[in-house]
C-alpha cells in the first residue's frame, strides 16, 4: 500500500490551509498582488507558526518512535518516559539561576535535563524485569511525577508557578519570527534518526541480538535516546509540552505498516505533522477569534484515541499493537499472556 | 504463619501504636501553656480537629494503598495513579474559574467537601466500573487508562490556569496544596461515616484479600468470584482516596511510602496486619511531619512537600533494590 | 463429569471445536496433543477458569458455570502452569490456603490436622516453615500439590505439572499423581506434553488435534503407531516395556 504519498498530499493541503486561517484575513490573491503589510504578517507570524507546527508534529512523533523502538515497548514515549518533565525541570532551573537567560540559555538547560532524565529512566527500566509491559509506562509516569513534584515545589517556593505554566501547556500563539528558531533543530535531528533507523531497529531487538550483528548496543541506545530527548527539549522550550503525539502516532502507523522502522519513519513523521496541524486548526476555530492552546485539543483528542487504541488492542488480541518482541534482553519484559487472546 | 512471627508482628504493631500516641501527644502539647486553662482549652480546640483529620487521612490512604497493591499484585504502585488528585485539582480550578473565588462553593467548606466527594465518587464509579468491564477485567489497563485520565484532567486544568486572573490564581493555589487546617467537625463526621459505609459494604471482599494475592487462577480455584471481587475493591479504594483527597487535598506518594514500610516491617501476607501497619505508619509520617513543620520549620514548608519529595526518593530506592516489578 | 459439544473461539478463530467426552471417576486421564491443539483451553473450560462459548460442562448434574464458587472449590481443584505467587509465603501457609473454601480465614483444629496430613503425604515436613521462593522448582510444585490435597476435592486438574522439572522431579511428580488416584481415590485430569509419562501413568488418554478429539480411550487403545503418527505428523515406534506401550519418535 502506498500510504506515504497520500499522507504527503494531505499534509501539503493542510499546510496551505493553515497558512490562511487566522484573525486577519489573508488570501493568496492579495499576497500575490503585493500587499506589503499582509506579506509582513505572513512572514512574521503565519509562516513561522506553520514551520513550528510541522517541526513539532514531526519531531514529537519521531522522538516517540525512536524511544519505542529502542525500548521495544509500545507504551514508552517522551510523556511516559520522563523526558518532557525533565525538560520542564531544566527550564525552571534556567529561570531560577539565570533569570536573564535568553531562549538559547534555557534551551541548553532543557537539553541537558531532558537527556539526563531520559537516560536515567531507561537505565532504571533496563535493570528491572517487568512482569507486564504496562508496568513500564506506569513506572515512567511515576518517575515523571517525582520530577514534576520537585519542579512544582521549587516553582511554588519561588513564586514561579504561573510563569512556568507557559511551558506546561503547549501553545503556538506566541510563535513569531525571531523567537521560535530553536525548533528548527528538530530537522537535523530527524535526519540523523533517518540515517540510524536500522541501528535502532536492531538495538530494539535486544543486547545479544545486536552483539551478534556487530552493533554497539550501548552506544546506539544512548545516541538514540539523546536524539529523542533533544528533539523533545527543543520543542518544549518553544511551544511547551505536548503530550500523546509521541505515544499515539507511532502506534497508529504501526497498526498498518508494521514495526520495521525504516518503512514507518516517513509515515510516522507525516502523520504526526497532520495530527498537529488538525489539532491546531480546531484550536483556532472553536472559539474564533480567540484560540485554545493546542495542548488542550491534543490532550482531549489524544486521550480519547489512546483509550480507543487500548480497547481495540484488547478486542483484537495482540494483533493491533504489538508489544515488543517476546524474547530479548531489552527494556521490555517478556510479554505475558493477557486475558483473552493469549490464554491458550 | 507460625505463631512466633505472629507474636513478633504484634509487638511491632504495639511499638508503632505507642510511637503514634507519643507523636499525637506531642502534637497536642508542645509549646502549650499548661498553666492557663483558657489558653490550654483554646490550643486544644485548634489542634484536636487537625490531629483527627491527620489520623483519618492516614487511615484512609494507608488502607487503600495496601488493598490497591494487592489487587494489582504489585507493590510499586500507589493509588495516586487513579487520577483522583488531578480530578480534585481540576474541580477546584474549574469552580474558581467559572464561578469566581467569591462563590459559595469556594467559601463554604462543607459545600466544597460535598461537591468534591460527589463529583469524584461519581466519576470514579462510572469510569472505573465501566472501564474494568470494557478491559475484560484487566486491572493494569484500568491503571493505564487512569494515568491517561490524569493527564487529560491535567491539560484542562493547566489551560484554565493559563487564562486565569493572577489574583484568583493566588487564592486557588492555596487550596491546591494539601493542608490539615480549617476542617470543621461536621466534615470530619461526614468523612468518618463515608469511610465506615464503604468498609461495611466491602466487609466480605476484604476478608478475601489474603487469597487474592495468590493470583487469579489460585483464587478462582479456592472459590473466589475473582472479577466481581476485584471490581468492588477497586471501587472501594477509589472512594477511600476520594474522601481523603476531598478532606485535605492532593498528597501523592504517601500511600507508596507507608504501604511499603508496612510490608517491609511486618513481612507477612496477612492483610489485617498489613493494613493496620500501613495506617499507623501513615499517622506517624503525617503527625510527626506536621510536628516538625510547625515547630522546627515554623510553617515554611507544607508537609505535603516533604512527603512528595521523600516519597519520590523512596520510590527510586524501591526501584533500585528490586529486580522484578 | 460429562463434556458436551464444548466450543471456544478467540478472535473468530475456533480453538476448541464441539468437543464431547465423559470423564470416568477415580481414574487418571491425560490430555495430550501438539501445540495449539486446544488441550489447555479444554482444561481451562472444565475448571471454570475460562468461560466456554457454547456446549456444556456437566459436573455432577449441573453446568460448571452455575455452581457457586465456594461449593465447586470443595469438589474440584485446578493447578495451572503459571504460579507466580508474589507474597512471601511459607510452605505451611500456602497449604493452609487449601482449607479456605471450608473455613475462610479461621483455621480450625480439624483443618490443622488435614494440613499436617497433606504436608506429610508429600514429605514436606522438614520444609514446612521455609519460604516458597527459597525452594527448588520440584519442591515448590510439591507444595502446590499439597495445597490441592488439603483442598480435599474429588477431582484434581493439573495443567502440565511436569513443566520445567528435571527428569527426577518430573517422574516423582507423576508417581504422586498415580498415588492421588490409587491411594486417595481422586479423579485426576492432566495436560501433558510428554507422551510416555501419559502412557505409563494414566488410565485413559484423550488426544487432541486441531481443536477436536482425535482419539479417546484406554492407554492401549490410543498409544499405537498409527494414531500417534497421525496426530503428531512424525514417525513413531511403539515398544512394550513393563506392560505399557512406550513410544519413540524420530
Amino acid at each position: 500500500m502506498r500510504s506515504t504519498p497520500v499522507l504527503a498530499l494531505i499534509l501539503l493541503v493542510l499546510s496551505v490551509g493553515s497558512l490562511f486561517v487566522g484573525v486577519i484575513r489573508l488570501s493568496p490573491g492579495e499576497l500575490l498582488a503585493g500587499n506589503l503589510s499582509l506579506w509582513e504578517i505572513f512572514l512574521v507570524s503565519r509562516l513561522p507558526r506553520l514551520l513550528a507546527l510541522l517541526c513539532t508534529g514531526i519531531g514529537m512523533s519521531v522522538a516517540g518512535l525512536i524511544m519505542q523502538q529502542l525500548c521495544s515497548n509500545k507504551f514508552v514515549s517522551p510523556t511516559t518516559g520522563a523526558t518532557i518533565s525533565s525538560a520542564q525541570f531544566g527550564i525552571l532551573l534556567a529561570l531560577l539561576f539565570l533569570p536573564e537567560s535568553t531562549l538559547w540559555g534555557r534551551a541548553l538547560f532543557a537539553f541537558a535535563a531532558a537527556i539526563v532524565g531520559t537516560w536515567i529512566f531507561v537505565w532504571f527500566i533496563q535493570r528491572i524485569q517487568f512482569k507486564d509491559v504496562v508496568m513500564v509506562p506506569l513506572v515512567g509516569i511515576m518517575f515523571g511525577n517525582v520530577i514534576g513534584g520537585i519542579t512544582s515545589y521549587l516553582a511554588y517556593q519561588y513564586e514561579m508557578t504561573q510563569a512556568l505554566s507557559s511551558w506546561l501547556v503547549g501553545h503556538f500563539s506566541l510563535v513569531l519570527k525571531g523567537r521560535y528558531e530553536i525548533v528548527w533543530l528538530t530537522v537535523p535531528l530527524v535526519v540523523l534518526a533517518f540515517l540510524f533507523a536500522n541501528y535502532f531497529n536492531i538495538v530494539g531487538l535486544g543486547k545479544d541480538f545486536s552483539k551478534n550483528l556487530g552493533v554497539p548496543y550501548n552506544l546506539v541506545l544512548f545516541l538514540g535516546l539523546t536524539i529523542a530527548a533533544m528533539i523533545t527539549a527543543s520543542i518544549v522550550v518553544v511551544v511547551g509540552s505536548i503530550s500523546y503525539i509521541g505515544l499515539i502516532v507511532p502506534n497508529v502507523v504501526a497498526m498498518y505498516k508494521g514495526d520495521k522502522i525504516r518503512g514507518t519513519l516517513a509515515d510516522t513523521a507525516l502523520f504526526g505533522a497532520i495530527f498537529v496541524l488538525v489539532c491546531d486548526m480546531i484550536g483556532r476555530v472553536v472559539i474564533y477569534p480567540y484560540e485554545l492552546p493546542i495542548e488542550l485539543i491534543v490532550g482531549i483528542l489524544g486521550s480519547l484515541i489512546f483509550i480507543a487504541l487500548l480497547f481495540y488492542r484488547l478486542k483484537h488480541g495482540r494483533k493491533a499493537i504489538r508489544l515488543g518482541s517476546a524474547s530479548h534482553s531489552g527494556c521490555a519484559a517478556p510479554v505475558r499472556a493477557v486475558e483473552g487472546g493469549g490464554e491458550r | 504463619m507460625n505463631l512466633a512471627a505472629v507474636r513478633a508482628n504484634r509487638t511491632k504493631l504495639l511499638v508503632l501504636t505507642a510511637l503514634v500516641l507519643l507523636c499525637a501527644a506531642g502534637y497536642l502539647l508542645v509549646e502549650v501553656n499548661l498553666h492557663n486553662p483558657k489558653l490550654f482549652a483554646y490550643a486544644m480546640k485548634l489542634r484536636t480537629p487537625k490531629l483527627i483529620v491527620m489520623l483519618l487521612t492516614a487511615f484512609a490512604i494507608g488502607g487503600a494503598s495496601i488493598v490497591f497493591q494487592s489487587i494489582i499484585n504489585n507493590t510499586i504502585v500507589t493509588p495516586c495513579l487513579l487520577g483522583m488528585n488531578s480530578l480534585y485539582t481540576l474541580i477546584h480550578t474549574a469552580v474558581v474559574f467559572f464561578l469566581g473565588s467569591g462563590s459559595a462553593i469556594v467559601l463554604n467548606a462543607n459545600l466544597a467537601f460535598g461537591v468534591d466527594v460527589v463529583l469524584m465518587g461519581l466519576t470514579a464509579t462510572v469510569i472505573y466500573s465501566w472501564i474494568f468491564q470494557k478491559t475484560r477485567h484487566n486491572v493494569l489497563y484500568v491503571l493505564l487508562v487512569g494515568t491517561v485520565l490524569t493527564s487529560f484532567f491535567g491539560s484542562i486544568q493547566t489551560t484554565l490556569t493559563r487564562v486565569m486572573d493572577p489574583n484568583e490564581y493566588d487564592t486557588l493555589l492555596t487550596t491546591l496544596v494539601a493542608s490539615f487546617s480549617n476542617i470543621n467537625s461536621e466534615i470530619i463526621l461526614f468523612a468518618v461515616v463515608l469511610l465506615a459505609a464503604v468498609t461495611f459494604a466491602l466487609r466480605r471482599e476484604l476478608a478475601l484479600l489474603d487469597v487474592l494475592t495468590l493470583g487469579k487462577a489460585q483464587a478462582i480455584n479456592l472459590g473466589v468470584d475473582y472479577d466481581k471481587c476485584i471490581r468492588r475493591l477497586l471501587l472501594g479504594v477509589t472512594l477511600y482516596i476520594a474522601v481523603a483527597t476531598a478532606l485535605v487535598g492532593p498528597i501523592s506518594f504517601l500511600g507508596l511510602i507507608i504501604a511499603n514500610l508496612s510490608r517491609q516491617l511486618l513481612k507477612t501476607y496477612r492483610h489485617s496486619q498489613l493494613i493496620l501497619g500501613s495506617a499507623l505508619f501513615g499517622m506517624l509520617v503525617l503527625v510527626g511531619g506536621q510536628l516538625l513543620v510547625e515547630h522546627v520549620y515554623s510553617y515554611a514548608i507544607p508537609v505535603s512537600v516533604f512527603i512528595t519529595v521523600g516519597g519520590g526518593l523512596y520510590f527510586l530506592y524501591l526501584l533500585l533494590t528490586r529486580k522484578k516489578v | 463429569m460429562r463434556i458436551q459439544e464444548l466450543t471456544k473461539q478467540y478472535d473468530g478463530k475456533t480453538v476448541v471445536d464441539a468437543v464431547s467426552f465423559s470423564i470416568p471417576k477415580g481414574k487418571v486421564i491425560s490430555l495430550i496433543g501438539p501445540n495449539g491443539a486446544g488441550k489447555s483451553t479444554v482444561m481451562g473450560m472444565i475448571s471454570r477458569l475460562i468461560a466456554h462459548d457454547s456446549g456444556l460442562v456437566d459436573f455432577e448434574g449441573k453446568d460448571i458455570g452455575k455452581w457457586k464458587g465456594r461449593e465447586l472449590s470443595k469438589r474440584l481443584a485446578i493447578l495451572t502452569q503459571s504460579n507466580h505467587i508474589q507474597m512471601k509465603l511459607t510452605v505451611r501457609e500456602l497449604v493452609t490456603f487449601g482449607r479456605f473454601p471450608y473455613s475462610g480465614n479461621r483455621v480450625t483444629p480439624e483443618d490443622q490436622a488435614i494440613i499436617d496430613r497433606a504436608i506429610a503425604y508429600l514429605e514436606l515436613k522438614e520444609f514446612q516453615d521455609r519460604f516458597l521462593d527459597e525452594l527448588s522448582g520440584g519442591q515448590r510444585q510439591r507444595a502446590l500439590i499439597a495445597m490441592v490435597i488439603a483442598q480435599d476435592t474429588e477431582y484434581v486438574l493439573l495443567d502440565e505439572p511436569t513443566n520445567n522439572l528435571d527428569i527426577y522431579h518430573a517422574t516423582n511428580m507423576m508417581k504422586i499423581v498415580r498415588r492421588l488416584c490409587d491411594e486417595l481415590g481422586k479423579t485426576v485430569i492432566l495436560v501433558l506434553h510428554e507422551i510416555n509419562y501419559a502412557a505409563f501413568y494414566s488410565d485413559y488418554i484423550c488426544a487432541f488435534k486441531d481443536g477436536k478429539i482425535a482419539k479417546f480411550g484406554t492407554v492401549e487403545e490410543v498409544i499405537t503407531k498409527e494414531n500417534l503418527s497421525e496426530i503428531y505428523q512424525v514417525d513413531f515406534e511403539i515398544l512394550n516395556i513393563a506392560g505399557k506401550p512406550l513410544s519413540i519418535y524420530y
